[in-house]
């Protein structure tokens, strides 16, 4: 059989989302991988050049369907430097809360959607099943399972309710049960060992090269975390490890991010503690009243009025559940941001694709794009 | 000469004839002739009612014990316990309009699936369910259907080519590598229990095991084999690449939808049927039970089918439990592990047959 080009997209089982991997095969064996992305691109950092601050958050849970609530803190922190606010203890803590709770809850998520990728049916269902006990918590705080809208400038937009620690406690006494029997699942079988180990390389000069950041760069042994290297929010005050795992293959990145649900459930219990020792108020009291209200309706007002605010940019990097994040907003003393930008790890991630699917199999596909963990809302904003 | 269900039906026919001929002036000069060609249709009538009803049970026996495996209940609310899921199913699909693709090969698109259906329903008329119940006593019936069986990548591989699309392909050139690699330990397994019964009549086989005790006792290995062999051929997790959803969409049959679709899907659970069929028949005794548990009227055939149903319970709780391999893996394993353990499996029974193992061969009780 000669060479051909397959579409692998963009709706196609593999994917995850909406994009296209464009395979060039011989017979099994890849020889060359386009990646075609843009196919869920909505303009979310145009559209925040005319919502107000607070709006903003709206589109940034649209910008990633399993980790909405990490995308609205990077957006928050780089909108809270632009503006000079600054958000009392008890916000960052609750925000920490819901960033560590997101990250377990999108890791299962990714396990569950990795298992079957692999042709494991049963743990699927089981993680997508303990993943609703996290959904469930934050709808309990937030008010939603998927948008949540929760972030305000200048903190968070209301506390956790009463009985909140105890029930979440209860949830991670359920992950440290569960936690340890997803992976004998996958290490006690043979058949998981060989469809991950040694497949999807990529080493860490290669990482570092294309710009790989999150599980796969730790997965290569590269020791790197932001909430460690670049501390933000409260987490130099949170004891965890940074997860890293000396295989750049699928399974060592399925390696980190288990370890990375344990310290995930560490972080939440230090979390719950402090938060069950401090009360206080989670939204800060000087925050300028035009970013809380709303924004005329469209076509009213699409000229962006300038009100003589104190000018500013912020810029803001976090360890997001797939890699790392950035945010930058430029404030030029108006209402909205006059130009926001976000840095996607998944859009690095996949344009990385060429470097370590080339080489494999068609039936490797789904265990490497699979380890990579896409989500293509975010790589396409 | 063991009483078949042909001549059952024979008899019956021949019975109806005996009544209504008189009726039809002049049609006495047909009576042979209609007789034997009604009984052929009877007996295919019966082996396609038994065989669907047995494939609507079994879908729904897996889907209730996946859904247990994975901690959910399965279909539940069409019949009693979601018995009838699979019949909505099929109805829904039946009354599907038939499509082909644009740039497809019409023959091939339509012969393909269909064929593949035909024949697989086909071998189900050379095994016995029950002593002599089955569509015709031949005396190398084992042979026949295992004959038929390996039809089956032919026809998934002209319906993959015609479909005219590149998943379809590569899920049929899978399909003709992993049926040919894995047919060859599945016959040599087979090979050791025709070696001991020195027959390749499936009611000698059985007759044999019936007095002798289960070849899964002696013939252990040639069991493993057979059953992960019968993995492959049926296509099921951990062997079930070539329809591997997560790369190839639906493999093969990518693009088939209604009657055609139901055509391929009914085909893998007839091939799984027959693999369950032929495992109970050459290893676990047929329908023969221990201390004359079979001797009561109708027992073996229930018995026959509670054992269908065990090794079919085997087949979901691997699927539940284990990923699928690789294309590579695959082939590996059917080459250097399979056919080396079936060469051992065969030189074994040879060792049997010289110790002479069956203490009693059937036809001679």
């Amino acid at each position: 059989m000669s060479e051909m080009w397959i579409n692998m997209g963009p709706q196609h089982p593999m994917t995850h989302g909406l994009w296209n991997l464009r395979v060039k095969v011989d017979g099994e064996l890849i020889v060359d991988v386009d990646p075609e992305i843009g196919y869920l691109h909505r303009g979310i950092e145009k559209i925040c050049e005319y919502r107000r601050y607070n709006e903003v958050v709206t589109l940034m849970d649209r910008t990633c369907y399993v980790a909405g609530i990490a995308w609205e803190q990077l957006y928050i922190m780089a909108a809270e430097e632009a503006l000079n606010i600054s958000p009392p203890p008890r916000a960052e803590y609750v925000r920490v809360l819901s960033q560590e709770l997101q990250r377990l809850s999108s890791h299962v998520m990714w396990y569950a959607a990795y298992v079957q990728d692999i042709g494991l049916m049963t743990p699927f269902l089981y993680g997508m099943r303990d993943r609703d006990l996290i959904l469930d918590l934050f709808q309990s705080y937030t008010g939603a399972r998927m948008t949540y809208e929760f972030m305000r400038v200048g903190g968070v937009r209301n506390d956790v309710p009463v009985g909140f620690t105890d029930r979440c406690r209860k949830v991670m006494d359920w992950f440290d049960q569960r936690l340890p029997e997803y992976e004998k699942v996958c290490d006690n079988s043979t058949i998981f060992l060989e469809r991950t180990k040694g497949i999807g390389v990529l080493k860490a000069a290669d990482c570092v090269n294309d710009g790989v950041t999150g599980p796969m760069l730790r997965a290569a042994g590269v020791d790197r975390d932001l909430r460690r290297d670049r501390p933000y929010s409260v987490y130099p005050e949170l004891d965890f490890d940074v997860a890293v795992y000396d295989a750049p293959d699928c399974y060592g990145r399925y390696r980190v991010r288990m370890e990375e649900m344990k310290q995930s459930v560490r972080i939440v219990r230090q979390v719950l503690d402090w938060l069950d020792r401090n009360p206080g108020p989670v939204l800060a009291e000087k925050v300028p009243r035009f970013v809380g209200t709303p924004s005329p309706p469209p076509g009213k007002e699409i000229y962006v009025e300038r009100r003589g605010y104190p000018k500013g940019r912020g810029f803001s990097a976090m360890e997001e559940p797939h890699g790392e994040a950035m945010a930058y907003i430029i404030n030029e003393g108006a209402e909205h941001p006059y130009r926001a930008k976000l840095r996607s790890p998944v859009f690095v991630n996949i344009a990385a694709s060429k470097d370590y699917l080339v080489g494999y199999r068609v039936s490797d596909i789904p265990a490497i794009m699979g380890s990579v963990d896409i989500c293509v809302g975010e790589s396409d904003r | 000469m063991v009483e078949t269900l042909y001549s059952v039906a024979h008899t019956l026919v021949v019975l109806l004839l005996g009544l209504l001929g008189p009726l039809v002036p002049g049609s006495g000069a047909y009576g042979p002739f209609l007789a034997v060609w009604l009984s052929y249709l009877v007996v295919g009538a019966l082996v396609f009612a038994v065989s669907l009803v047995n494939v609507l049970v079994f879908i729904w026996w897996e889907r209730k014990l996946l859904g247990r495996f994975m901690d959910r209940r399965g279909a539940m609310h069409v019949g009693y316990a979601g018995l009838l899921q699979n019949l909505a199913d099929g109805l829904k699909l039946f009354r599907k309009q038939p499509f082909s693709p644009r740039e497809a090969d019409d023959l091939g698109y339509y012969f393909g699936p269909t064929a593949y259906l035909v024949i697989s329903i086909a071998i189900l008329g050379f095994l016995p369910i029950s002593f002599g119940f089955s569509g015709g006593a031949v005396p190398l019936s084992l042979l026949v259907a295992l004959a038929l069986f390996s039809f089956a990548p032919l026809f998934i591989f002209i319906a993959s080519w015609s479909s005219n699309n590149k998943y379809s392909l590569i899920g049929g050139m899978r399909t003709a590598a992993q049926l040919v690699a894995y047919e060859i330990p599945l016959l040599l397994s087979v090979v050791a229990v025709v070696a001991l019964t020195g027959s390749f009549d499936l009611n000698v086989i059985v007759g044999d095991q019936a007095a002798n005790g289960w070849f899964a006792v002696p013939l252990i290995l040639g069991l493993i084999i057979f059953f992960i062999a019968m993995l492959a051929e049926v296509e099921r997790i951990p062997f079930d690449l070539p329809e591997a959803e997560a790369e190839l969409v639906e493999g093969w049959s990518t693009e088939y939808g209604g009657m055609l679709f139901a055509f391929t899907m009914l085909g893998d659970y007839v091939r799984a049927l027959i693999g369950s069929y032929l495992i109970v028949l050459l290893f676990l005794g047929g329908w023969s039970m221990p201390w004359g548990l079979s001797s009561f009227p109708l027992s073996g055939i229930v018995f026959f089918q509670l054992k269908t149903y065990a090794v079919f319970a085997i087949f979901i709780w691997v699927r539940a439990s284990l990923p699928r391999v690789r294309t590579d893996q695959l082939l590996q394993i059917g080459w250097k592990r399979m056919l080396p353990l079936a060469m051992v499996n065969i030189i074994w029974a040879l060792a049997l047959v010289v110790w002479g193992y069956p203490v009693i061969h059937w036809p001679a009780l």
